[in-house]
């Protein structure tokens, strides 16, 4: 058992797991603002990670770990919100160019507004969890304390709203607002309200990853963290289909995973070839991906 | 009456022509003569713009359309001998920028679609023109400009055939993984390419002869060269304009615009929606293209890190503050590219901040995403929309 | 039916105005830099100007570097200036040449690279960047404006036949390969060596010079900085897999520090600890170790090997208090600059050139012109300088600074020679590796 745990192929795949449910998350809140609310949020790594700033740069001199990220999420909640009060409200119903341009202007602002405060220079995020990989037997496997973090908490997350889209009647409500606000309404939902808590929950699930993708010791937490992760978990999303929590999910891991190998056993260069590849191929198989539920053709 | 108005006409036409021609004299002395005359051909040519009626207008679009790119055409060719370099260096980059923002223009504001990847496409251009320069230097401008424009048009075929059966978000998020990919292709053929570092052009451009003769006053070749590149940009935009404006109000054109407000109906009336879809992206990449191919002769060199995500998120952002689907637009937001840098500048030394400062380097990204959000929010088609609909308006209120 | 007419009347006189005031500014050509006296040079003040990243991802630490020169030009300004003409530096941001969000809209290399041509500037002096400056060889060239101390250890600027105004001023990255080499061979014989570097002359010319220094990595890896950006570092945990599976003993980095940090951290998660050799370029400990801070017991840099020109900052050299001195006496770029300031290496390569350039100017004397002061430049050789051996240039070499040290990281912020042995070697891959017969001597008595 001991070879095979420290092999290649292993290491490959459990690194390749441990990047995947980052992917998948942030696939996740994606998928989560599309079907609360319809439209596409190019800001999904911005806004937690102005949140994990706040988080960590505001209070963190003299809180521990888990009272920074108890702070972010705070901060992305209340982001969140805020955002869809005051900016999304108006884009609903809009064409589909609109939303998109909107988060993009967002996402610079954030981006530099960030960075004019708290300035481009990388700032090392506190991190409770060891990233020494464990041994086995002398040799290295590709799992360490802060690895098992990652994932545990990928999977809470994931189950949480799964459950909460699936078993609970706010899940119902918030899935009923999206395709049918109207009937929603005489049925006694508070749309707007759902609207708003859509958004919420997005970033919820947005600033846990971010503050896992910033916890990366060696890197650290700097305004453009989270625009690398965001395309792979974008092409995530598509690659599923924005319509389907579970999709995002398996095509982050999936493509976690094989990127991981093709960054071994082939370059570093061949990583982003074969994202667009996939996705490629993908959307030529689905075009509204792999995970959809068949649309009725029009006419 | 109409006897009445032809004659009007005809004497407005012939004083025209005989202040021309006065002017020119007025003007002759060995230097500035070219000069005085081209301004006097301008002159003329506007004066016969500026006469000719709305039927000519219904009746030769056409040619209006020519005249009137002649008209700007040579009007800021005999600016470029006034220019100080650093204007007319702006010049050529802000009229370059223009080519692309046209193409996202039609793919966007015409059929539709949406690209986040044309900051990739104009990267394109902009290596095989450096790449072919370097292997025959000797080929003319004109040619190589073709080459890369050709190149663009290839590769828009390759994404756009796939691109056609994708909606919305999928079409965006293809284009974006595209563009992230675009510095991945460059890596990966880095003898070719020059992979981060990128190609220098071996000899720079340099002006013919008797263009440079028509200076008296000594004169630098930094001057005389930025003036010959300029000029070159301002005349391959000209032609551009020209044919772009022909192209949106050909049927194509208005196939185009049918397909964006309703597929639908478009497939009824019998329009190939694959095939106009296809050809608006071959369009947008090859005139994307050709502005990348005319930044690496102005710049003299390619540097392919140039044109990353963030190039592609500034074209449509540049687009959208100018107005989506105009041509007005494409123009607005070429001069908003050439001039921001500055004004920010402006903006720092009049308020006091610290130029070196976090906050006055992040400025220009600040302004750029809020003034994105607000065009957005509260004039969804941008400058060249909102003029239009104020003159609109004013033109409705004034007819009985 | 009038408005119309008025419409057409309006519009042809416009037209009219327009061309009359078109023929009469035709009176007043706006000519740039056609003066008969040395563009950027009056009797006062000498004008030159640098592009460097000062804004963006790349930009860490190297924004200080522009700075500390700037704080040599304002000392000497203090000091009533070089022949009674004050130093003007102009420093222009170019991002390092990638515009991404952290620079959105910021001018390209050329763009401010033009600006500077339009001061205009006497010259070039420390811009920043191996693919930044080959982008503006030939537009300065073609102008006549010189290239001076290029901050790059390329072998680019090595080329008088084609650029005659062109010149590096650091050792170059095989020179200093082949001094590794030679530590290697004699300190680890016969031991297993990797070597990760970048994948452009960089990674390649210092491949070169460990080869012809006589050590053959055991495996090669080449990374692409964008590949680094794109995926946060993440791409370097199977390169640094490999070596440990290959069994290196010895890893040699000739990396930025952002790329530094990469593989130390993922050898750091493998628990893997060999000896590592780090060219000057990545090895910085107050730039690599800040995202480590307080994460880690030990800095993982610490042990590590590298290469320095210039004096470590522990040295007992005279130009280390001076260097202090005058960046200490800016209080507008180093605000707070105490004698406990770490002085990094960013700001002694500002020093380095910087000073180099004063010692020019002075050694070319009152009046001169562009021409003249490359001529003392390539005849002069330059023995009081901060770097550890003297500053030559000849009509056929514009390497720059031909020899230094090995030194050792001892903790976060500090680095000590290794031997003090100063070694020199030429540019070549295979040229020897001897003990330099010349060093710098103190500092001149006008500058202290």
């Amino acid at each position: 058992m001991d070879p095979f745990l420290t092999s290649r192929i292993m290491s490959d795949v459990l690194s390749g797991v441990t990047n995947g449910v980052i992917y998948g998350l942030v696939a996740l809140s994606l998928v989560l603002v599309w079907r609360c609310t319809g439209i596409l949020n190019f800001a999904q790594g911005a806004m937690p990670m102005f949140a994990t700033y706040l988080g960590m740069v505001i209070f963190s001199s003299h809180l521990g770990y888990w009272a920074c990220v108890a702070i972010s999420m705070g901060a992305g909640f209340a982001i969140g919100g805020v955002t869809e009060r005051v900016l999304v409200r108006h884009l609903y119903g809009k064409p589909e160019l609109n939303p998109i341009v909107v988060m993009v202007g967002f996402l610079i602002v954030l981006e530099g507004v960030a960075a004019a405060i708290w300035s481009t220079q990388p700032r090392s995020f506190p991190n409770p969890f060891s990233t020494i990989d464990w041994q086995l037997g002398g040799k290295p496997i590709a799992l360490s304390d802060f690895s098992v973090y990652k994932i545990v908490t990928a999977v809470i997350v994931m189950t949480a709203v799964a459950v909460l889209f699936r078993f609970t009647k706010l899940g119902l409500q918030l899935r009923a607002s999206a395709l049918a606000p109207e009937v929603s309404r005489l049925l006694g939902v508070r749309v707007s309200r759902m609207l708003t808590l859509g958004w919420v929950l997005s970033m919820g699930v947005g600033t846990i990853t971010t503050v896992l993708v910033a916890s990366n010791f060696f890197t650290g937490l700097t305004p453009q963290v989270m625009d690398g992760v965001f395309a792979f978990g974008f092409i995530a999303a598509a690659v599923g289909g924005l319509d389907s929590p579970v999709g995002a999910i398996i095509s982050g891991l999936c493509i976690g995973v094989t990127l991981q190998f093709v960054g071994d056993y082939l370059n570093s260069n061949a990583i982003l070839l074969v994202a667009l590849a996939i996705l490629i191929v993908s959307l030529m198989i689905r075009p509204n991906g792999l995970f959809t539920k068949s649309s009725a053709r029009r006419v | 009456m109409n006897l009445l108005f032809e004659r009007r006409r005809t004497i407005l036409t012939v004083s025209a022509i005989v202040l021309a021609v006065a002017i020119a004299a007025l003007a002759a002395s060995t230097t500035r003569d070219a000069v005085a005359i081209s301004v006097a051909i301008a002159l003329v040519i506007a004066g016969i713009a500026a006469i000719t009626s709305k039927d000519v207008r219904a009746t030769h679009p056409v040619f209006t359309r020519a005249a009137l790119t002649v008209t700007i055409v040579v009007a800021s060719l005999v600016g470029t001998f006034y220019f100080s370099p650093t204007t007319n260096f702006n010049l050529a980059i802000g009229a370059a920028m223009s080519i692309v923002l046209l193409g996202l223009s039609f793919l966007t504001g015409a059929s539709g679609q949406i690209s986040l990847g044309n900051g990739a496409f104009m990267g394109v251009g902009a290596l095989i023109m450096a790449i072919w320069a370097n292997h025959h230097a000797t080929t003319p401008i004109a040619i190589t400009l073709l080459i890369a424009v050709a190149g663009g048009a290839v590769t828009g075929l390759l994404l756009g055939l796939p691109a056609t059966r994708l909606r919305g978000p999928y079409l965006a998020g293809m284009t974006l993984a595209f563009a992230f990919a675009f510095t991945a292709i460059v890596n990966s053929f880095s003898s070719w390419t020059g992979g981060d570092a990128g190609l220098q052009l071996p000899n720079a451009a340099t002006p013919p002869h008797w263009l440079v003769s028509l200076f008296t006053s000594p004169t630098s070749l930094f001057a005389t060269n930025t003036m010959w590149l300029t000029d070159i940009t301002i005349v391959v935009t000209g032609v551009a304009f020209f044919l772009m404006a022909n192209l949106f109000s050909s049927r194509m054109g208005r196939a185009m615009r049918l397909i964006r407000d309703n597929d639908v109906a478009a497939e009824l009336v019998g329009v190939a929606l694959p095939r106009a879809r296809v050809i608006a992206f071959i369009v947008s990449s090859a005139y994307a293209a050709l502005g990348g191919a005319l930044w690496t002769l102005i710049n003299n060199s390619v540097s392919p890190p140039t044109y990353s995500f963030a190039l592609s998120i500034t074209i449509l952002s540049l687009l959208v503050i100018g107005g989506i689907g105009t041509i007005p637009g494409a123009i607005i937001g070429g001069i908003i590219y050439a001039y921001s840098a500055s004004v920010i500048s402006w903006i720092t030394s009049q308020t006091g901040l610290n130029p070196q400062g976090n906050f006055a380097s992040q400025l220009n990204g600040i302004i750029f995403g809020g003034l994105l959000i607000l065009t957005m929010l509260f004039a969804p088609m941008g400058i060249a929309g909102a003029v239009r609909r104020l003159w609109m308006r004013r033109h409705a209120r004034s007819s009985p | 039916m009038s408005k119309t007419r008025t419409r057409r009347l309006a519009i042809t006189g416009t037209a009219l105005v327009l061309c009359m005031g078109l023929v009469t500014a035709g009176s007043s050509i706006v000519v740039a830099g056609a003066t008969t006296h040395t563009p950027g040079v009056t009797a006062h003040q000498i004008t030159i100007g640098a592009t460097v990243p000062t804004t963006g991802i790349a930009s860490a630490g190297y924004n200080e570097v522009g700075k500390a020169a700037n704080a040599v030009f304002k000392y000497v300004n203090s000091k009533g200036g070089i022949n009674h003409r004050k130093i003007k530096f102009i420093l222009k941001d170019d991002c390092y040449g990638t515009p991404g969000f952290g620079c959105t809209g910021n001018p390209s290399t050329v763009a401010q690279t033009r600006a500077l041509l339009s001061v205009p500037v006497f010259a070039t002096v420390g811009s920043l960047g191996t693919p930044t400056q080959d982008a503006v060889r030939s537009l300065l060239k073609s102008n006549g404006v010189p290239q001076l101390f290029v901050n790059s250890g390329s072998r680019d600027w090595n080329n008088p036949s084609a650029y005659p105004g062109l010149f590096g001023w650091q050792t170059s990255y095989n020179e200093e390969s082949k001094v590794f080499a030679k530590y290697i061979n004699a300190t680890y014989p016969g031991a297993a060596v990797c070597f990760l570097g970048q994948g452009d002359d960089f990674g390649a010319d210092g491949l070169a010079g460990l080869v012809g220094g006589g050590v053959t990595p055991a495996d090669t890896q080449l990374y692409s900085v964008a590949a680094l950006v794109a995926t946060s570092g993440a791409s370097f945990g199977p390169y640094i897999a490999k070596f440990q599976s290959d069994k290196c003993t010895v890893v040699v980095l000739d990396t930025i520090p952002g790329a530094t940090d990469a593989a130390l951290g993922a050898a750091l998660q493998l628990g893997y600890s060999p000896h590592w050799v780090i060219s000057s370029v990545g090895s910085d400990p107050a730039t690599v170790e800040a995202p480590f801070a307080g994460k880690v017991p030990v800095d993982p840099e610490v042990g590590a090997v590298s290469w320095s020109y210039l004096p470590a900052s522990t040295s007992s050299s005279a130009w280390i208090p001076w260097m202090r001195k005058v960046l200490g006496a800016d209080k507008a770029d180093f605000p707070g600059f105490s004698s406990t300031t770490t002085l990094d290496g960013n700001m002694a390569y500002g020093v380095g050139f910087g000073v180099a350039f004063v010692e020019a100017l002075k050694a070319t004397g009152a009046n001169f012109t562009r021409a003249s002061f490359l001529k003392t430049l390539t005849h002069t050789t330059f023995t009081q300088t901060p770097s550890l051996v003297p500053l030559q240039y000849t009509p056929s070499n514009h390497q720059g600074l031909n020899g230094g040290y090995l030194t050792t990281i001892t903790s976060a912020t500090a680095t000590a020679a290794l031997d003090g042995k100063v070694y020199t070697t030429d540019s070549t891959p295979n040229g020897p590796v001897v003990s330099a017969k010349r060093l710098s001597s103190g500092i001149p008595s006008w500058l202290k």
